[in-house]
């Protein structure tokens, strides 16, 4: 930043007695103000997802919209602010080339000893603060200070946005790096804002000057002295002779055009300057999901037991299918457990009967107790009616066995 | 007195908000442990008909295996299946339920009378369905947790393969699976999951066992290892495929992956979680899964690199992305325009060391002193300022009393003695270059 004084008419102004001087256009005024909007808002959507581990970065980062916003707000925020500071540069380089203006931005030696005159002086060493020029030793570290910052975080976003074209050239280190640098510079960029900008300009004593633009005599007595004691010599920045302004203006304004071609294609390049990923989900588990041991191990149903050999299957005897009904259908009980006392294991058993009496009494159904107890139904392991039936019509027949 | 009493109200206030601390520190422990804790066994004893006379005459297992404890009896399905109805007693007798005598109709509760009921029965599958919902009986917590299930969920939908209890468990054959006590699943059974597991997953099954989990698992008998249900659960087993699953899966790889009591054996970092939540891709899902369980991102998690149950040692030469060309091959899922240097722009859970990463080692201890030199000097600046404008104050508050305003364009060589209140005569009312304590101002052109 150099000054720009438009010669002494425009550099003060009276309104009855009071005294201003002008310390910023208006196109400074509004270009500081891009700055803090941007500044403000990468700090703070930056931060919050440096330390987004902490609740209220989590608070912040929802209330915003979720961290892909974020990014979004955040990206877009740089833009603002890589246009401001490219303006900057064009500006600059119009007071530097065109109008030859002073750099009084730049550190020289004096500003070391303002330093140790303002040390002495809070030390009570010295009876005076340093004799300040337009711009004081605090101001100078915190422009340049910017211009560093800004030139940092330009490149080392620059590597975050886009990691493939730059591992295309530098080591992939190169990333994480730039993330740790980003992430360091940032604390110390609003740190550094709260700690010496916010005292200097607004706690110290509240500088307005950056929102009318204006200076009071006391103000400038006080924080650029040396300035003043100029400006009421008459020792201003002149403006440079119309013809000569005129001559540099037709060499500036078309490099200027260049430039300004050249930064907006690389703003528009910064920010689409990759594809760096996929915008679909990886797929997961590739493998089909449902894949069945083949065959499904069963265990093949094992075959019914043949019959005893040399018996007439189906006869309607004792051997040829009524020892089968019964241990099918009476056995669980009828058997070896001989429940009741009654076994119907063999041809025997079945006329010994158990306690109440001979279960078959052969040609007599009605006192066989077997055709009984199924007939009044409801036993366990009741027999169907046709088994019943044919058990009937075998005891009439005088149940033979063979 | 009064002085002690406030002493004792101090004293008795910070008790407080210890204990609370305490408190709040333990249950939050507490919490996590329990949501570690795999859902296991609300079976309780008074659920069952311990007293089996209770329930009236109960037809004896003998009586049933009188007819099914030979082989032989089968019955015809609708569909023409053969359904065997043959019952190994001695395998009964070793199970779970054999063992602790439990009758064959305390399950098959209808078929306490003969001849039994009919068995509508469409087909060989349809029987298991119908008869696995009598587990509900007795386990009727499990079994309500596996209604969560993605397997439910299938058969909901119709999908009749799905498992239900018994395609796990076994029916007759049902082996006891944890510890009667602790209710913890024991620990050779834990070798027989993935084969169970298997046995509907079959394709999954052989990427698991060639990955390092898995043959540990299968070849050393290493149950340190997680088998199918320590990442899918037991009986809730839920959908895998789901964005809330992907944003957990981390936490879930962390539970063992964080663990020194068990990574400490094998010398693997337990760094690996906080390292990949550093970063762009876990910092993404951190969040993600904290404040949209339910959306998707496709920033990556554990298993989008190691692999989900291919997972291989990092130092396996085919496989393995501790090598940068097999690292590439994943970073190329994502960043299919990624060359050979990207890999490395993960930093591979490292924590930046001279060693690992000094780049990124350098700029950070650079910045740790940059950072408080920069800031340490403003900072004493700013301090000395402020010191000296109070010290004034207080001063002038003390010996000067209140002075008029005097004119600060006050004629040159008059020192203001009293200047205005708000601002401290601190600048040279006239400056004099040619003082020894001065030196050249560089204004003039």
């Amino acid at each position: 930043m150099t000054e720009s004084t438009m010669g002494s008419s425009s550099q003060v102004s009276r309104s009855g007695d009071r005294v201003t001087y002008a310390r910023f256009d208006i196109s400074q005024r509004v270009e500081h103000f891009l700055f803090l909007l941007s500044f403000t808002i990468l700090g703070l959507t930056g931060l919050i997802q440096k330390f987004s581990a902490y609740q209220l970065s989590d608070s912040l980062i929802l209330a915003l919209g979720g961290i892909e916003r974020v990014r979004i707000i955040h990206h877009y925020s740089a833009i603002v602010m890589m246009i401001v500071s490219g303006y900057h540069v064009l500006v600059l380089a119009y007071k530097v080339f065109v109008l030859r203006a002073r750099w009084t931005m730049l550190p020289v030696i004096e500003d070391f000893q303002h330093l140790f005159h303002d040390i002495g002086y809070f030390l009570g060493l010295r009876k005076y603060r340093g004799y300040y020029g337009r711009y004081n030793y605090a101001e100078k570290v915190e422009y340049l200070a910017v211009v560093w910052g800004t030139i940092i975080m330009g490149l080392t976003g620059f590597m975050m946005w886009n990691p493939l074209s730059t591992t295309q050239l530098l080591p992939g280190d190169f990333i994480p790096a730039a993330k740790a640098a980003h992430g360091a510079e940032a604390i110390l960029a609003v740190l550094a804002i709260i700690v010496w900008h916010f005292y200097h300009v607004h706690i110290k004593h509240f500088n307005k000057s950056m929102f009318n633009g204006k200076l009071s005599h006391t103000e400038m007595m006080h924080e650029h002295p040396a300035e003043l004691a100029q400006i009421e010599s008459g020792q201003v920045n002149r403006r440079p002779p119309l013809k000569v302004l005129r001559r540099r203006q037709q060499v500036f304004f078309p490099v200027a055009l260049i430039f300004t071609l050249a930064f907006g294609f690389g703003v528009y390049k910064f920010a689409n300057f990759e594809v760096t990923a996929i915008t679909t989900v990886p797929q997961g588990e590739t493998a089909r999901v449902f894949v069945p041991v083949t065959p499904t191990p069963r265990p093949s149903p094992t075959p019914p037991p043949t019959l005893a050999p040399g018996v007439e299957v189906g006869a309607m005897t004792w051997d040829g299918y009524f020892a089968g009904l019964f241990r099918n259908r009476c056995s669980t009980c009828h058997g070896v457990t001989k429940v009741g006392g009654l076994s119907l294991s063999t041809y025997q058993d079945a006329l010994t009967g158990g306690n109440t009496g001979p279960a078959i009494v052969p040609g007599d159904p009605d006192s066989s107790i077997l055709v009984q107890k199924q007939s009044a139904g409801n036993h366990p392991g009741q027999l169907t009616i046709d088994e019943l039936d044919q058990v009937i019509a075998w005891i009439k027949a005088g149940a033979p066995e063979k | 007195m009064r002085r002690v009493g406030k002493l004792l109200l101090v004293y008795l206030a910070c008790c407080i908000t210890l204990g609370g601390v305490v408190i709040m520190l333990t249950s939050i422990t507490r919490v996590s442990a329990a949501a570690g804790e795999m859902p296991d066994m609300n079976f309780s004893q008074s659920q069952l008909p311990s007293d089996l006379s209770s329930i009236g005459p109960v037809v004896s297992n003998e009586i049933c295996l009188g007819c099914h404890g030979k082989p032989g009896l089968s019955m015809k399905l609708f569909n023409g299946d053969i359904l065997d109805l043959f019952v190994d007693p001695d395998n009964y007798a070793a199970s779970v339920h054999g063992k602790n005598g439990y009758a064959c109709v305390q399950c098959h509760t209808n078929l306490g009378t003969y001849p039994h009921p009919p068995f509508p029965a469409t087909d060989s599958r349809d029987v298991t369905l119908q008869l696995t919902k009598v587990c509900d009986r007795c386990h009727s917590g499990e079994y309500n947790l596996t209604m969560d299930s993605v397997h439910a969920a299938a058969q909901a939908a119709g999908t009749r393969e799905a498992a239900v209890c018994t395609d796990c468990h076994g029916s007759h054959n049902v082996r006891q699976w944890t510890d009667s006590k602790t209710h913890v699943i024991l620990q050779d059974v834990r070798l027989d999951i993935p084969v169970t597991c298997s046995r509907c997953h079959f394709a999954i099954y052989q990427k698991y066992r060639n990955s390092v989990h898995g043959a540990a698992l299968t070849e050393e008998s290493n149950t340190d290892v997680p088998t199918c249900i320590d990442c899918h659960g037991v009986h809730n087993i839920g959908n895998p495929t789901t964005a809330e699953y992907r944003l957990k899966s981390p936490e879930l790889c962390a539970s063992c992956h964080t663990n020194p009591a068990i990574m400490d054996k094998y010398g693997i970092s337990t760094n690996v979680l906080n390292t990949y939540v550093a970063d762009f891709h876990g910092t993404t899902v951190t969040l993600f899964e904290k404040q949209s369980p339910d959306s998707q991102t496709n920033k990556p998690v554990c298993y989008d690199c190691h692999g989900v149950h291919d997972i291989s040692r990092v130092d396996d030469p085919n496989t393995g992305i501790e090598m940068q060309q097999n690292l590439l091959v994943r970073c190329k899922v994502c960043h299919p325009d990624a060359t050979s240097n990207f890999p490395s722009a993960w930093m591979s859970h490292y924590i930046p060391s001279p060693q690992h990463y000094a780049l990124v080692y350098y700029v950070n201890l650079f910045y740790k002193f940059f950072i408080p030199l920069v800031l340490g000097g403003m900072v004493v600046l700013v301090g000395l300022d402020i010191g000296h404008t109070f010290y004034v104050k207080t001063r002038r508050a003390r010996h000067i009393p209140p002075a008029p305003v005097v004119d600060i364009q006050s004629p040159a060589g008059v020192e203001p003695h009293d200047p205005p209140p708000q601002l401290e005569q601190d600048y040279e009312p006239q400056h004099n270059p040619d003082d020894g304590d001065q030196d050249e101002e560089g204004f003039h052109d």
